[in-house]
Order: C-alpha cells, then structure tokens, then sequence
C-alpha cells in the first residue's frame, strides 16, 4: 500500500513539472505568477507551541478586503475619482474659475464637482463597508483549534501560525468507498492523480466521474464543505491511508500527510505533536512549497503535497488535522489574488471576493466619449468664436468701461490679440456647463441601481430548483445587453443538460413512446397549434435515463404486441450490447450505471424498465433478469455468455456484442447509426425498412438522437472461424485497430433490423423556444462546442438552429482526402492540403451564399464548421472570408473547438464586424470565450464557478436570456439612451442661452445667470428626474418585450443614440435656447408694470432660468413613455426646488436681491412663464407628434396595440409565469395533435460529450485517437494506456 | 464574497412571498420596485391627443394674446431720438469733442402727442449701443458699500473707479455709477394756455426693494466723480442714496446694450396731437461710441409698456396650434394610420423600408 503511494508520489511530483510544459493553464500560472521577492530566509513555526512563535511576530488570520481605512479613505477615494477625465476636467475649470479672467464665480465649478465627489465617495465608502462586513464574516467564522487538549472552536482571525486546527469535510459522503482490488485501485488513484495534476480543470470532474465506476469517489456537496482558514500543514485525516481530497470548487487535488504525522489525529495525541517547521517565506506560487518539518529529531521534507491552501475544501474525509503555517493576508491564495492564474485555478467562494474581474466599458460608453469630444469640440468652436468676437468688440470708445487707464491684459484693447487669448479661458470656464458634469455619477447610480435592484432580484430569472437568482457582477454592461447580436453558447451545460434520456423507439415498424420533445413544442407554437395537456398514464414512469411512456409495452404489455418477436430482441439488444457497469444493489430501484456515455446508460436503464434488468456483470457474463418472457409476472435470471465484444468508435459508429444464451444460442446484437446498419442489414423485409428509416426521420426532426437496433443469429461454424481471426487481430502488435474494425466487418454483416431507439439529448429548459425568440429579436446564435460534428448538429437542429429548410454549409476535416493525406502522416503537408482544402471550400461556400442572397426568397444559410478546418480558416488570409461567410449564416455551428478557438472565434466576430458580442458557457473551457466577448454570461447554480466568475452576468437557466436581454437589456438600453441624450439636450440648452447672451455683451463673457443657478441647475434643478427616468422608463411591458422580440433590433440598430438622434436633440436645444433666449429679452424690454419700471440683467436673467428650469423638466415628461408618481414627485419637485430656491436665495444674494418677489409682482412673469414653455415644447411636440401619427416607431406601435390593456405584468402574471416554470418532464402532450415533419437528418449521434470534448479542450486540438475508450478499457482490464498528449 | 457564508449571516432574507418552505432561499422578495411594476400612467401620443393639445393651446393662447395686443395698444408712446439733433452744426462732424466740450448743451425738441395719454406719463431714456452687460462692466460696483455706511471702504470690486485722486473712497463707486446718465429734460407745452411746464415726478421710479433694502439710508455720495475723468452724472452729496432714484434706476444694468431706463413721471394727461417742448440737457456722452439716445414718454395699462411682442407671440402660436389641428385633422382623415396598425411593424413592412 505504502510502496503504492510512494510511487504516486514520485509521479505527481513529475507530473506537476511535466505538466507545466504541456497543458497551458497551468504552466502560465507558473510563469505569469508575479513570485514576490523573498525576504532571505526561511521562516521556522513551532508549531503547537504559541510562546515560542510569539517573538517573530507572525500577522494574525484577520484579512481585509477593504480598499480604505479612516486616514487613506480621503487622499486615496480622491484619487480614483481624478482618475476619470471628467473629474480632471472640472477640476481644471474650478481652478480656472478661481482665477481673474473667470467670469463666473469659483461656486459655480466648484460645488456641482464637489456633489458630484461627495455621491462618488459615498458610494465607495457604502462598497467599502460591505467589503469589511464581508470580511468580518469571514473572519468570525468558528475553527476547532486545539486548546489545553481540547478543539475549542475560535473565530478565524484569533488563528495563528503554527496553531494544529481540526476541519472538517461537511458534505454529505465523507469517506473514500474503494472496491475491486487493490492493484487496480492503486491503478486507478494514480491514474486519477495524473490527470487532477495535470489539468486543474473542471472537466478533470467529468474524468473522476466516468472513472469513478470502479474506485468510486462519493462526490460531496460542494455547498456545505467546510473551508480551511489558513494555509495548513496536513498533519493527519480520518481516512485511514491519510489522503484527502480537497475541492477548490471542482478540481480535486489529492493531498497526503507525511507518515509519520498520522497518529496524531485525536486531542490527547494532537497535543503531543511538537515539531518545529522551517519553510519558505509567503509566496503568491499557488503550486510550490518548499519547507522541513523537524520532528522527533528528524528532518521530514515537505512539498506541495502536505500544503492546504486557504479557501479549498475537504472532500471524502470526514476531517483533518493540520498546522497553521501562512496566515490571513500572507496565504497562498490571499497573496496570489489578481493574478492572472485566479481565473484559471479558482479557490472556492471565500475567495471571491478577491477576484478582480477585468472591467469591460460598454459600447454605448464608448459612443458616449465620443459625444462628449463632440461638446468638446463645440465648446471649443463657441469659445472660439467669442474670443474673436471679444478681440474685435474691445475697444476704447467705449469710456464708460474706463479702458484707458492702466487696463487689465483681459481687457486691454492695445493688444486684441491677448483679449481674445484670454477670453477664450474665460469662456471656457463660462461654457463649461455643455460637459454634463453630473452624467457619468447619475449613469453609474442608474446602472448601479438597475444591476442590484432589477437584474438580481427579477423573479422571472430565479431558477427555483437550484436556489439560484440572476447576478449581476458588474454594472457596466447593462445597455450592453439591449444590443447584442451574436451570442455564442457553448454546448453542454449550456443548451442540454448533458443528461440522455430514452425517450420513444420504433419497434417493427411500431412507434411507441408519447412524449413530445421541446423541439415539436416549439415548432408547434410557432405554428400556432395549442398543445394540450395529457393526464400522464399510471405506468409512466420517469427515471434518470428513462422518460418514456407507452401503456402497450410497459409491464409486459409487449407480450400482446403482434410483434412481440421484435419487442423481445429490442429488448435483449438494449440489455446485453453495451459496455456498462452495474454499480450498488442488484435491485431495480437501487442499481445506478455506470457507463462511458449516458446514451449507453439510458438504454440500459430502458430494458431494465421493459423488464430486462441487468444487474451483474462478469468479464465474460451478462446478468439480466427477464419478466414476463416465458408468460406474463414470471422473472428469471439469465445469464448471457459475451464472446466478443466490438467496440464503438468514430469510424465504426456501431458496436457490437456476440453472445451465447444459456440454451446455446449464437447472438450478434448490434447498435449503431443508421447509416452504417443499414448498409449491413440482410436482404428483404424492405417495407420494415422502410418504414423505421421513416420513423429515424421523425425522430431526428423531433431532436431526438436516434441508434438503429439489429441482430444476427450466428452458425456456431460461423462464428468458429470468425472468431479466430478476431483473435488474430486482437493480438496482432501493429495496426491492432484497424485489423480489429476489418474482422468485425466481416461478422456485422446480414444483419436484421430490430428497430431503433431515440434519445432525447435532455436540453435545458425552454432553450428551443428561447433560441427562436432570440432569433426573432435578430440575434443570431453560434454553438460552439467541442463535441462531434454529429452531436453538434444534432442539437442544433434540437434547438431549431438549423432545420431542413436551411442551407447547410459543412466544412469538415473529416473527409476522404484529408484522410488519406493525414494517414501519409507528414505534418506540413498535412496543414498545407488542409488550409487548400478550407480554402476551395470557403471559397465555395461564399459564392453559393451569395447567390442565394441575391436571390429574393433564398434559403436561410447555416454553417457547421469543425475545429480542425477552423483553425486554418482562421488564418488571416482566410478570416476575411470565414467571416464574410459565415456574417450572412442564420446560424453557425462550431464543433471540435478548443477554448482558445471559442475565444478566437468570438473576438472575430468582435473585432472584425464590429458587432455586439455575448458568449455563455458554464464550464472553465469556456472561460476564454467569455472574457473574450463584449459580455460574458456564465452558467450559475451548478458545480464549476469558473465561468460565473469571469462573467459579467450570472444567470441559472439558458432560456433566462430572453429577460436578460428582451427585457432588462432592451430597457437599460433605452433608458440609458435616454438619460445621455437628455443630458445632452439639457446641458446643450442651458449653454446655448449662455452663447447667445454673449454676443450681446460685447462678447466680455459676461454670465447671463447668477453663480448659484448655474451650478445648482446639473446637480438639483434637473437631476433627479432624469434618474427616475433612467430606472422607471419603460416603453412596453415585460411580457410584450418578449412576445415582440423584433422590438429588441431597435438596441441593435442602435436606433436611440445614432448621430441622428443626437443631431436632432442638438436642433431642439438650439430651437429651444433661441426661444429661451429672445422670448424673454424682447418681451422684457420696456416697462413691466403699471408703475412703467424697467427691469434690470438679473430679473430677466431669473425670467429666462425659470422658464428654462421649468421647460428642461416638462420636456422630461414628454419622453417618458410612462409616467409614475415618482415622475411627477421628481419633476414637481424639481421646479419646486428652483422656487424655493431663488425664494431663499434672493433674500440674501445682492445682485439678485428680492428679483423673483419683483418678477411675481408683474403680470409679465405670469405670461412669460406660460408663453415660453409652451413655444419651446411646441417644437418637440410637432416633431412627436409627426413621428408618432407617420413614422412610428415599432414599440409605439405596440404600446397602441396593447393600450387598452391594464399592464399584464401584475403579481398574477408572475405567478402564471411560475406555473409555467414546473420541470418540463412533468409535461406529457398528445402526439397525435403535432404536426409530423419529416427530414433527411435523422440525428444518429453516440457519443459522451463530458470527455472528447474535454480532451479536445485541454490540448487545443481534437479528441487524440479513442482517448476517451481508456477509462473503459480499464474497466474492462484490457491493457491500460494512458492518454497520448502531444 | 456573496457566497453562503454571507446567506448565513443574512438567513432571514425571506423566502418570498410564494411561501416556499425553503430556508435559505435565494428568492428575490417581490416587490413593485423591483419588479418593475410600478402602476404607471402610459401615455399615448395618438392624433386624437395632439389634435386636442392643439387646440387648446390655441384656445388659450388666442384670447391671451388678443388681451396681451390689446393691453399693449393701449399704451401710447412718443419716441424722439435726439443725439443728432442736438448736436451744434459746427460740431456737426466732431461730436466727441462737443460733448466733451464746456459748451452749453442745451437743446430744445418738440414732440407731438398722436393721441392722448392719461396720466401717469412715464419718461424714460433709451440708450443704444451702451453694453451695460459688458462684464468690466456688471461687477464694477460694490453693493456692500452701497448698502450700509460702515462698508464704505469695501471698494476693491469697483476698480478702476473705487478710488478719488485724494486716495478716499468713492461712493458709489466703481463703473456704473461712475457713469452715471445726466442728460436732464424739462417739458412744457407751447399750446396751452399759459405755456406752463410739466413737472416731471423723479419720485417712485426705482423697485421698491432697492429702495429700501440695496441702497442704504446712511449713506451718502462722497468724492463721487473725483476719480480724475468725469464718467457721468453727478449726484447731490447731501441726500442719501436711499433717494437717489436716478442712481438706483441706473444701477439695475441692463440685459441688453439697448435698453430704457425710467427717468420721471409726468402726472398730467396729455391731449392727443399736442406738441411738448423738451429743454434737453444734452450731457450724456453717447458720441465717443456712436450710441443713439432717444427721449420716450409712454403710458402704461395692465400688462405694463408697449410692447406687441407677447401678444403677437401669443397669437400667433395660438394660430399655429390653430392651423395645426386642422392640418393634423386634414391629414389624418386622407391619409390615416390606424392605431396599433401592425402593418406598419417594421419587420411586417419586408425588408428595405426601414
């Protein structure tokens, strides 16, 4: 046992430099992690013995996650808020304001940035708290350390180095369950250790799983594993050979205490360890430890193996006892944080909020930078033209400005040019309320708002059965997701469950099977035809594996079948030809399987429910119990001599057992596509034939993945000399496989058709239905996946991507002659035939496609393309092309793709058509991709963290897009749209007044409004409503976004904040300043009362203000498409704000001194504020309304549709929408009500997702030759090999 | 970390309000707010509605603006430039050096009365090409030191007028005062019976609150005009600048460079095509920066001065909104768009239309 693990031992350790070479991940872990300094030295921990550690002054395990404390909070909040540019700017205005040319006083500049600041700061300090709130939390979490022999539990900050602390696993299985024997074991725990070193993947989970049939790993739940606090040194564990496992989230690393450590496992022992430990100082290299434990006067050396980082986990082992060696922010993983290695190895939950996500800007914020150079530029031009004004205007015959004495530079006419110079600053400083100062803070409180408050706590997205609410991660994107065009899903996890289920079959020319498929649910709505309900039979049952129901087969109804033969053989075939294990009790209820594909596990599981239970399995014996075969309720056990077993693989695409029955009977049952059974099948019986290659059709449109079933009985002569040749081919050393696929040809052959079986690829909930709403809304989806061109399709057409409709493009390195180049085996001819090879077919395709698209009502196209051709079509001489082809595709299926490939794919699409891109995946493998994409949307809920954490935007549930992006996408988009263009118009507008006053004041700069009201009209006057508007504004409802998903193109045309738009609101702030402007000067020149006095600058300058105040807000009103009393609390407010305002304020300020009491006093006032709003808006309200009435904008449309609807979206709705929410598998329709299809794709596909795709994954090509039939191999005790990687 | 421990601590977030058993549930707690369910009012800008705020705007604003056009017609108002004339024909061509002269500036002008005017007449002064907005110009003034006696020294935002050759404070200082308006006028009316004159009632033309408030009582003109030039006008160090109405009426600066400013009251009507001759004297140096000066008597209604703006504005929006209606009815009747037609969604309309 012992020599066993020294040996894994060995291994690991050179597995884990090996692996640094081959696999990419964690070799740039290892090169990119910035190894800090080291102090010289080493550390020596006593452990077990606080006095003695007391004099180095170990840190304490308290961490702090919080950007600021009390003294840094100012200077260093400050800052980051300097950091944006706009801060700079109106920091450089304030300053500006503070010097003579200013016309305006300092409070102008500097109170709006102040307030804006002060909300900046307050939000950092709000983020801040929780960051420390968090960080109490986990600083309190209770540890059993042992204390005066005894574990006393202690809060994780009062931990210190070289404290021995307990932790426990406290998952549900804590023990490491071993069968078989200990050879194989050891086999396979090695084999195991290998691959966890060699992949910290998550898909190393999908090994484990498939590899756990024989040395069975119970899996715990990740949910209630303890966390360890510290870094520890693994001193000893339950489990009697001291290993552990330990979980980050799903990487399982196995770690091993030193031997001599092992005992000391309860308090009484425990106490007794007295070591002293020297090791390296704290380092961010998460895979390294170098250190010595010096115990009972020996020198043990420690490596990696004994290290148990803070943050993992404890699986399969009740608990451990370790010593602390690192503490709190001196950990491995605290010390490690931001580095680039955190998004590929990733420590658990405690650890998360560590994470630095890379921020990603919007688009729309992009365009937004660009509008704001376009004020820049205006104000520039502005200033421009009112310092050549200036320089001109001055002039000495204006003697009442006394410019002939010693004269200020700024007005010194003996040098205009100095004027104009300085005026320019001037205006600059009077001007600089064009930059809406207070736009970016009220964005980011809108967006904060609608991320926290809409996003993650939308009903619609809470997926009930993992407990899982949408998460938003960051608040950037929001708008972002209002215009998406591409997405890119990756397959598994994603789009299917990756759970089979056997679903229908066709027996002798009978269907059986009366469920119907999400895929003909969704055709049929589409189609209109309301799909009733049907009350489930009693013998439906519905296992893993098994959701089928036909009261004429189940229970030995078969029996009365007038094809009961048939029935019998299907049966037998489903039972005996497979390679599945049986695993726990050998009773119906408590058997699971074991199998290298879950196709093969549901087919077994389906005869086990037709009454063909296999429970055993010997190397040469199939165990099945058989009812109701002789007559009805009689069960024996029979017991099925295999003789050969001919396996599946990718060529072969059949597999085939030969077996002898207990009565001598020579059976070949064999499984596989349709196509290749049929080419093998026997003469004659053309109408059954015929009939099943119907019934494989309509399976196949339905999505459903299909096998043809056949037999053959065997001559004992027959198989005599057959099977010597087998034996032949089986022990020939060189082409063994392809020897072997030769000899099985020459078996399968005359063949009888049996029937065939349909497997529903389990997709996730709603996707088929959620993918055509997404394509209505023009967005267009790419699966990229790293399964098989056949599964890939296959589920492509499951989610109605692609249908017979389509023009398929298929690029495929699959074909004859890149075979035979291949097989010649020289690399570089291989790569250049390849890339001719894609080339011709880009080249092909793209003409074809533009045929079609010249062509009125040409097909939709759709392109499926493997991961090998990809990779030469992604050359830069052939992007363009790829890209150009697969632009005009419906849909495009990627298959066989590496990360990298997804990620390059999508920046692609990113870079180079410059579309809105959104990638969602769940695994680490699609990671790349994520982060590639202007959003990244991660799978959350299920085990694997990885891609939620490099996410924008968490969600449980694929079909949760549609509300992602239909509805909080769509309305963020408009919203935002909304809020920057009114900023835009209002700031525009406000200056604008302020433009025109200075041609009227010899261009001196002189300020048309006083201080207070120019730096009060951005942060009060007009700024509450616009963040109502930016929360509340909604055009139409929830349910009519999604039930008019055409709206959502409006986000992709980007039709609210084209230039266009932005020109148009120009038109209107300059109509609307002229009218602000010109009203109120020419209605104000002359007596104002009845007593004929005159009104002076600052009266009509508050007549102009108030209009403007009053106006700005109206025309709020008028873009909202609905109004609720938070509108008009904020708008009345608003205006309310302003009377109150100069009320106060004319009281005490000189030169506006009692203006709005003697304003009030005239009749004027009364008519000037009705006539001004009025004619400003009247513009807006003519241009609305010719809008409206004849070129109405699609929502408009259907908010006129549905206006005289009440808004559908009440509590009741919701719970509706919960109603509909139940599992899908509960729902049983009437076939017969179903539009039958019919198509040429039958959907054969065989094959286990979990690992090709894996190992295409991890080594960035496609799956090496069989790798994935290794761990059968093993469980079959042939010769084990592992998998080539190169 | 929004992981479990943080659900730990937090276990009573609820379980929504569907009742779920499930302790710590994740489900977000419903509510309007978050939901987006807000009850809302959703207008609709149907032809119906724009017809409709149309015409009320016409049938606001057309009365209003008749009322407004009326009010100000009532208003008569005699305007008479005068800088030109009185000017001297031998300085016909040097009127800088004429004003600034120490010649004598009296100037006689006659006006004729088109209709009567009931009394009060108010005489203003209208300048033009006088930037009293100028910003050297708006801040040259200290309105602490006008306010209050113990502010007299607060002179520093006055320059380069705070300071007399004697080093005391001006007050008032600073620009604007400095340039204070001097032209003076003196009517009398040559047609009746014994040619008296018209009083012209200096009293009451300044807001009351800078009466009262702006302009203090204890303070009163010092070393005005001693700053070296003359600006303007020069006012009686005697009386304190809460009755210097002149001065107040100046101090309110103008918006605009031509703008009127009150000089006095005559309180005698006038008969319709009476001629009133005005004894100008001609001070105020206009000429250095080709300003016009135009001398205006007006009488007032309820709407205040002549001034057609509003009620033509008033009209004619209402006319517009008028006209609109009708076009917008026109139009909807030939060439209709049903509400919620879905023919016109632009993905019903095929493709290119859009």
């Amino acid at each position: 046992m012992s020599g066993g693990w020294e040996r894994l031992k060995g291994s690991r350790s050179r597995t884990t430099r090996d692996s640094s070479f081959h696999t990419p991940a964690p070799s740039r872990t290892v090169t990119l992690g910035r190894v800090q300094p080291q102090a010289p030295g080493h550390r020596t921990i006593y452990c077990n013995d606080r006095e003695a550690n007391l004099p180095v002054r170990f840190k304490g395990n308290s961490i702090s996650t919080t950007k600021y404390n009390f003294l840094t909070f100012l200077p260093k909040g400050l800052f980051e808020q300097f950091r944006r540019v706009a801060n700079c700017y109106f920091l450089l205005i304030s300053i500006l304001s503070m010097t003579p040319i200013s016309p305006v006083n300092p409070v102008t500049n500097v109170v709006p940035l102040s307030l804006v600041l002060l909300v900046s700061l307050i939000k950092e300090a709000f983020e801040d708290w929780k960051r420390f709130q968090n960080d109490m939390v986990i600083n309190n979490t209770l540890i059993d350390v042992l204390q005066n022999e005894k574990w006393v539990a202690l809060p994780w900050k009062k931990l210190q180095v070289g404290d021995i602390i307990r932790s426990f696993c406290r998952g549900a299985f804590c023990h490491l369950l071993v069968i078989g024997p200990d050879f194989l074991t050891e086999f396979l725990m090695l084999l195991c250790h290998l691959i966890v070193s060699t992949f910290s993947n998550s898909n190393f989970a999908a090994i484990c799983y498939h590899l756990s049939f024989i040395g069975k790993i119970e899996f715990g739940n990740v949910k209630k594993d303890g966390f360890f606090p510290a870094d520890l040194l693994f001193l000893a564990s339950t489990n009697a050979d001291g290993t552990a496992n330990l979980d980050g989230e799903t990487n399982l690393k196995i770690r091993k205490a030193l031997e001599r450590t092992w005992d000391y496992l309860t308090p009484d022992k425990a106490t007794e360890f007295k070591g002293e430990m020297q090791c390296e100082q704290p380092n961010n290299s998460l895979y390294t430890f170098t250190g010595n434990l010096i115990f009972q006067k020996q020198t043990l050396p420690l490596s990696p193996n004994q290290i148990l980082l803070r943050g993992c986990s404890l699986r399969n082992t009740e608990y451990i006892v370790g010593a602390v060696i690192f503490t709190g922010h001196e950990t491995k993983t605290t010390l490690a944080k931001g580095n680039e290695s955190m998004g590929i190895l990733n420590m658990g939950k405690v650890m998360m909020n560590s994470m630095n996500v890379p921020s990603k800007r919007s688009t729309l914020e992009r365009k937004l930078d660009k509008l704001i150079l376009a004020l820049f530029a205006t104000l520039f031009i502005m200033c421009l033209i009112g310092a050549i004004g200036s320089g001109i205007f001055i002039n000495r015959k204006y003697y009442y400005l006394s410019l002939d004495k010693a004269v200020a530079t700024e007005f010194n006419p003996g040098n205009r040019f100095a004027v104009a110079a300085l005026t320019l600053f001037t205006l600059i400083t009077l001007y600089s309320t064009i930059i809406p100062i207070s736009l970016y803070v009220s964005i980011e409180m809108i967006k904060f708002i609608q991320s926290t408050q809409f996003i993650n706590k939308d009903l619609h997205m809470y997926h009930a059965e993992t407990n899982t609410p949408a998460l938003a991660r960051t608040s950037n994107l929001n708008e972002e997701l209002g215009q998406v065009e591409y997405i890119f899903s990756d397959k598994t996890g994603t789009l299917t469950r990756n759970l089979m289920e056997f679903f229908k079959c066709s027996i002798g020319g009978e269907v059986y099977g009366s469920g119907v498929t999400e895929t003909e649910l969704g055709g049929a709505q589409r189609n209109g035809i309301k799909v009733q309900e049907v009350r489930k039979s009693s013998t439906a049952i519905h296992e893993k594996g098994f959701n089928f129901d036909d009261h004429r087969i189940m229970r030995g109804a078969w029996r009365n079948e007038p094809n009961f033969d048939a029935c019998k053989e299907f049966f037998r075939c489903l039972a005996i030809c497979h390679t599945v294990l049986p695993e726990g009790d050998e009773s119906p209820e408590k058997i699971t399987y074991q199998a290298a594909s879950p196709d093969e596990a549901a087919l077994v599981t389906a005869a086990k429910n037709f009454g063909f239970f296999f429970y055993r399995r010997t190397p040469t014996m199939i165990h099945v119990r058989e009812s109701h075969v002789e007559k009805m309720g009689k069960i024996q056990d029979v017991a099925y001599e295999i003789l050969n077993v001919l396996e599946f693989n990718s060529t072969r695409k059949r597999q085939s057992v030969v077996c002898r029955y207990p009565n001598g009977r020579l059976v070949l049952y064999c499984k596989g596509a349709d196509t290749v059974i049929y080419e093998r099948l026997a003469g004659g019986n053309d109408d059954l034939k015929k009939v099943t290659r119907a019934h494989l059709e309509q399976f196949g449109s339905a999505g459903l993945r299909t096998l043809c079933l056949a037999y053959r009985d065997l001559s004992p002569d027959t198989y005599e000399s057959w099977n010597e040749k087998f034996i032949q081919a089986k022990s020939s050393l060189r082409d063994r496989e392809k020897k072997l696929d030769e000899v099985a040809e020459l078996v399968e052959r005359d063949l009888i058709l049996i029937g065939s079986t349909a497997i529903e690829d389990k997709l996730q909930e709603g996707v088929p239905a959620c993918i055509e709403t997404l394509f209505r809304a023009g967005i267009k989806v790419w699966v990229l996946t790293g399964d098989k061109m056949e599964t890939a399709i296959n589920i492509a057409y499951a989610c109605n991507l692609i249908n017979n409709d389509m023009k398929q493009f298929i690029i495929s390195s699959e074909t004859e002659a890149i075979r035979e180049v291949e097989d010649r085996g020289d690399q570089v001819e291989i790569a250049r035939f390849i890339k001719e090879e894609v080339k011709k077919e880009l080249k092909k395709c793209l003409e074809e496609a533009q045929h079609y698209l010249r062509t009125v009502s040409g097909p939709k196209l759709s392109l499926v393309i493997d991961g090998k051709c990809l990779m030469y079509a992604l050359d830069p001489t052939l992007r363009v092309m790829l890209l150009n082809l697969s632009l005009n595709c419906h849909s495009v299926v990627c298959c066989r793709v590496s990360p990298l490939q997804k990620a390059q794919v999508t920046s692609l699409v990113k870079k180079g058509a410059r579309k809105i891109t959104l990638s969602i995946g769940d695994g680490a493998n699609d990671v790349s991709m994520i982060q590639a994409a202007h959003i990244g949307v991660g799978i959350s809920g299920l085990e694997g963290m990885q891609a939620v954490m490099a996410s924008d935007f968490a969600i449980a549930q694929f079909r949760f897009l549609t509300d992602l992006l239909l509805v909080h996408g769509r309305w963020s988009y408009l919203r935002i749209c909304k809020v920057i263009t009114y900023f835009f118009y209002k700031n525009l507008t406000f200056t604008l007044t302020q433009f025109w006053f200075t041609f009227q004041t010899g261009f001196s700069g002189q300020r048309f409004y006083d201080d207070w009201f120019q730096s009060l009209y951005n942060v009060i006057f007009t700024a509450l409503p616009v963040i109502i508007v930016g929360l509340f504004d909604k055009d139409v409802s929830a349910s009519l976004s999604k039930k008019y998903p055409e709206l959502y193109k409006e986000g992709i045309r980007n039709v609210f904040f084209k230039w266009r738009v932005v020109i148009t609101w120009a038109w209107s702030s300059v109509y609307q300043s002229l009218v602000f402007y010109h009203f109120v000067t020419i209605s104000s020149a002359g007596g104002k009362n009845s007593s004929g006095k005159i009104f002076g600058l600052w009266d009509i300058s508050t007549m102009a203000f108030t209009c403007v105040v009053i106006t700005v807000n109206l025309r709020l009103l008028m873009m909202c498409n609905s109004i609720t009393r938070w509108h008009y609390i904020s708008v009345g407010g608003s205006i309310l704000a302003w009377f109150l305002f100069i009320f106060v304020y004319s009281l005490l300020r000189e030169n506006v001194f009692f203006v709005i009491f003697v304003l009030m006093s005239t009749i004027y006032f009364y008519l000037s504020a009705l006539l001004v709003p009025v004619v400003a808006l009247l513009g807006d309200f003519i241009y609305q309304g010719i809008q409206r009435c004849f070129f109405p904008y699609d929502y408009q449309i259907i908010q006129e549709i549905h206006r005289h609807e009440p808004d559908d979206n009440t509590r009741a709705g919701l719970l509706e929408v919960g109603s509909q929410l139940t599992p899908q598998e509960e729902r049983s329709y009437a076939l017969s009500q179903l539009p039958r299809e019919l198509s040429k794709h039958t959907g054969f596909a065989f094959d286990s997702p979990g690992y090709e795709s894996f190992f295409a994954a991890q080594l960035g090509v496609y799956a090496p030759q069989k790798a994935w039939d290794v761990a059968r191999r093993a469980s079959m005790k042939s010769k084990p090999k592992t998998p080539k990687r190169n | 970390m929004s992981g479990h421990m943080a659900s730990s601590s937090n276990g009573g977030s609820g379980s929504g309000d569907s009742g779920a058993p499930r302790r710590n549930s994740k489900r977000p707690k419903y509510s309007k707010f978050t939901q987006q369910e807000l009850p809302a009012c959703k207008p609709i800008l149907t032809p119906k509605w724009v017809v409709s705020a149309f015409l009320i705007i016409a049938i606001v604003f057309i009365p209003i603006g008749i009322a407004c056009l009326l009010g100000s017609r009532d208003v008569v108002e005699v305007v008479e430039r005068y800088e030109t004339r009185c000017i001297p024909p031998a300085y016909a061509n040097n009127e800088v050096q004429y004003i600034q002269s120490s010649v004598d500036k009296t100037c006689n002008i006659s006006m004729t009365i088109p209709k009567r005017m009931k009394k009060p007449i108010y005489v203003y002064y209208q300048l033009d090409n006088f930037y009293q907005n100028h910003r050297r110009y708006v801040k040259s003034r200290s309105d602490k030191q006008l306010k209050s006696l113990k502010n007299e020294n607060d002179t520093s935002s006055c320059k380069p007028e705070h300071l007399a050759t004697n080093g005391g404070a001006i007050v008032p200082c600073g620009l604007i005062a400095w340039s204070l308006f001097n032209d003076t006028y003196i009517f009398s009316r040559p047609n009746n019976q014994n040619n008296q004159s018209l009083t012209v009632n200096k009293k009451g033309i300044a807001w009351k609150s800078d009466k009262e408030k702006r302009f203090g009582k204890d303070v009163r003109p010092k070393n005005f005009q001693g700053g070296g030039l003359r600006g303007g006008g020069d006012l009686d160090a005697t009386i304190p600048l809460s009755e210097q109405e002149d001065l107040m009426v100046w101090m309110r600066t103008a918006a605009l460079p031509t703008f009127r400013k009150l000089y006095g009251k005559i309180e005698v009507d006038l008969e319709a095509n009476e001629t009133i001759n005005v004894t100008l004297g001609n001070n105020y140096n206009t000429y250095s920066f080709n300003g016009k000066k135009k001398l205006v008597l007006s009488t007032t209604s309820w709407i205040g001065g002549r001034n057609d703006f509003l009620g033509i504005a008033y009209l004619t929006v209402g006319m517009i909104c008028l006209a609109l209606a009708i076009g917008f009815t026109v139009v909807y009747f030939v060439k209709p768009r049903r509400l919620g037609d879905p023919t016109f969604l632009s993905w019903n309309r095929g493709p290119g239309s859009h």
